[in-house]
Order: structure tokens, then sequence, then C-alpha cells
């Protein structure tokens, strides 16, 4: 972790990968919501974030002298993408809910831009911070 | 394979299929009535398949299908099959393809069916304009990072 960026930044830019990943998700279950015996895909986005950002404190070792150096740190966000078991199979084995679908599109869309305006927002205050001496 | 082209392939895979699914349709409806084709009988009703196939866009990404992050699925038309329903037979002599008892074979074509396939594709089709819409604006509104 920089200095310049706190955790927050971090978190929010690990929140945007997997809002992508996510989004990709979704896109591939609206295009295949007419494909015979395809399963819609599910990412698990709060475990993944947790894991991201290391809420429990399991993934690096804590220092406690000057020279030891924090081993692990923040891990790759990696989304776990499974095959999603909660809806009913239909005639053809499709297990696509359009209407699910689409609001997991806009809500992750919308959520997505929330965290980039954050991030905005941080990057503003920042600059603030820096050009508040001349 | 998580970038926000993959998105606008998916979404693109998904309207391609839709619009050929459309195709199918369009020419059922315009062929309701046929009764000559070049391979001989009335017009069968086409239909197309869908199959589910790996987002993969070089020839190493497809060698590693089995990698979970190639988890995103395109959507591609690989067969148009035509329907083994038999034809309807319409008494009508005076036709020129009528048989010696007088029967016409038509293409057993439901236009209610061809109808409802026809807005279920458009609705699908607009699906996926709508999540390539998303996406672009995903995409557009990262750019404004740091801005």
């Amino acid at each position: 972790m920089s200095n310049l960026f706190d955790k927050t930044t971090d978190a929010l830019a690990s929140s945007i990968a997997l809002r992508q990943v996510r989004h990709n998700v979704t896109a591939a279950n609206i295009a295949n919501a007419e494909t015979p015996n395809y399963h819609a895909k599910k990412v698990d986005f709060e475990d993944a974030l947790a894991r991201a950002l290391d809420l429990d404190g399991n993934n690096s070792l804590s220092t406690s002298h000057g020279q030891h150096y924090a081993v692990g740190g923040k891990p790759a966000v990696e989304a776990g993408i499974y095959e999603n078991p909660d809806i009913a199979l239909n005639n053809d084995g499709n297990t696509v809910d359009m209407e699910r679908e689409m609001s997991n599109l806009a809500e992750n869309s919308i959520l997505m831009k929330a965290a980039i305006q954050l991030i905005n927002k941080k990057m503003a205050a920042m600059k603030y911070a820096i050009s508040e001496t001349r | 394979m998580s970038d926000f082209l993959s998105g606008f392939r998916i979404g693109g895979s998904g309207m391609a299929a839709q619009r050929a699914r459309q195709n199918s349709i369009s020419s059922n409806i315009a062929n309701i009535n046929t009764t000559r084709t070049p391979e001989g009988g009335p017009y069968r009703r086409k239909d197309v398949v869908f199959t589910a196939m790996p987002d993969a866009k070089s020839f190493g990404d497809i060698l590693s299908v089995n990698d979970p992050k190639a988890d995103f699925n395109r959507v591609q038309v690989t067969d148009v099959v035509s329907d083994k329903r038999a034809p309807l037979l319409k008494y009508d002599p005076t036709h020129p393809d009528a048989n010696e008892e007088g029967y016409v074979a038509f293409p057993n074509i439901n236009m209610m069916e061809e109808m409802t396939n026809m807005v279920q594709a458009t609705r699908s089709y607009e699906a996926n304009v709508q999540a390539i819409q998303a996406t672009k604006d995903m995409a557009l509104s990262a750019l404004e990072i740091g801005r």
C-alpha cells in the first residue's frame, strides 16, 4: 500500500475491478438468455471484496519493527464465478432470469459510477491540499 | 479476460445471434405459402440453434478454456435446422403442385408462433443493446477518474 493513497482508494479500486468482472458475467448471461442448457453465472462480490481488502487481517503478517518486511500485503483481486443455483430450470435447461440480470446490470453500473465518484472526490480533496499554499 | 472490450464482444454476440434468429423468423413468415424449394417439396420452417462459447480473443485463450476466468460465454448460432413437422395438406385440385388426390402440401408454419418468437427476439436484442450501453457508460465513467 502506498502512502499517497489510503486504504479507501485501494478498496474503491478493487471494487471497480470486481464490478467489471460482475458486469461481464451479467452481459454473458443476457447474451445467453436463450441458449439451451446454459446455466446463469454469478459473482460472489462481497466475499471477493472482503478478501481483497483483507478485512479480517488474515492475508498479511503485521510488522512490529522498522526493518520487518510485510509479508502478504494486498492480494490480487480474484472473484469466484459460479453457476447460480437458486433459479428454477426452464424446459430447455436454461437458468437465466432476465429481470434479475437487467436489474443486476443497472445496479452494477450505478454502484461502479458511485465508486468512481468517490475516487474523484478523494482526488479533488488531495488536489485542494496540494494547491493550498499557492 | 475481464476488460470492457469483452463486455462489448459478449453483447455484440448476443445481438448478432438475435439478428440471425430474426432473419429465420422473417424467412418463415415470408415463405408461409411456399410450395416449391430447391431441395424439393414445400418450404420447411427454419430455426436457429444457440450455443454458449467461451469468450476468447486469441488462439491461446481458446486453449485455456478450462481457466475459470474464461467463464464469460459469448453466444453463437452454430446451426440452422429445418423443422421436422409434417406439411399441412390442403385440398385444392386447381393448384399446380397438387398431388393425384388433389391435395397440396403447404409449410406447417403457425403465424402466431412466429409472431411471439419475433417479439421475444426483439426484446432479447434490446436487452443486449442495454448491456452494451451499460458497458459503454461504465467505460466512459472510468475514463473520468482523476479529472
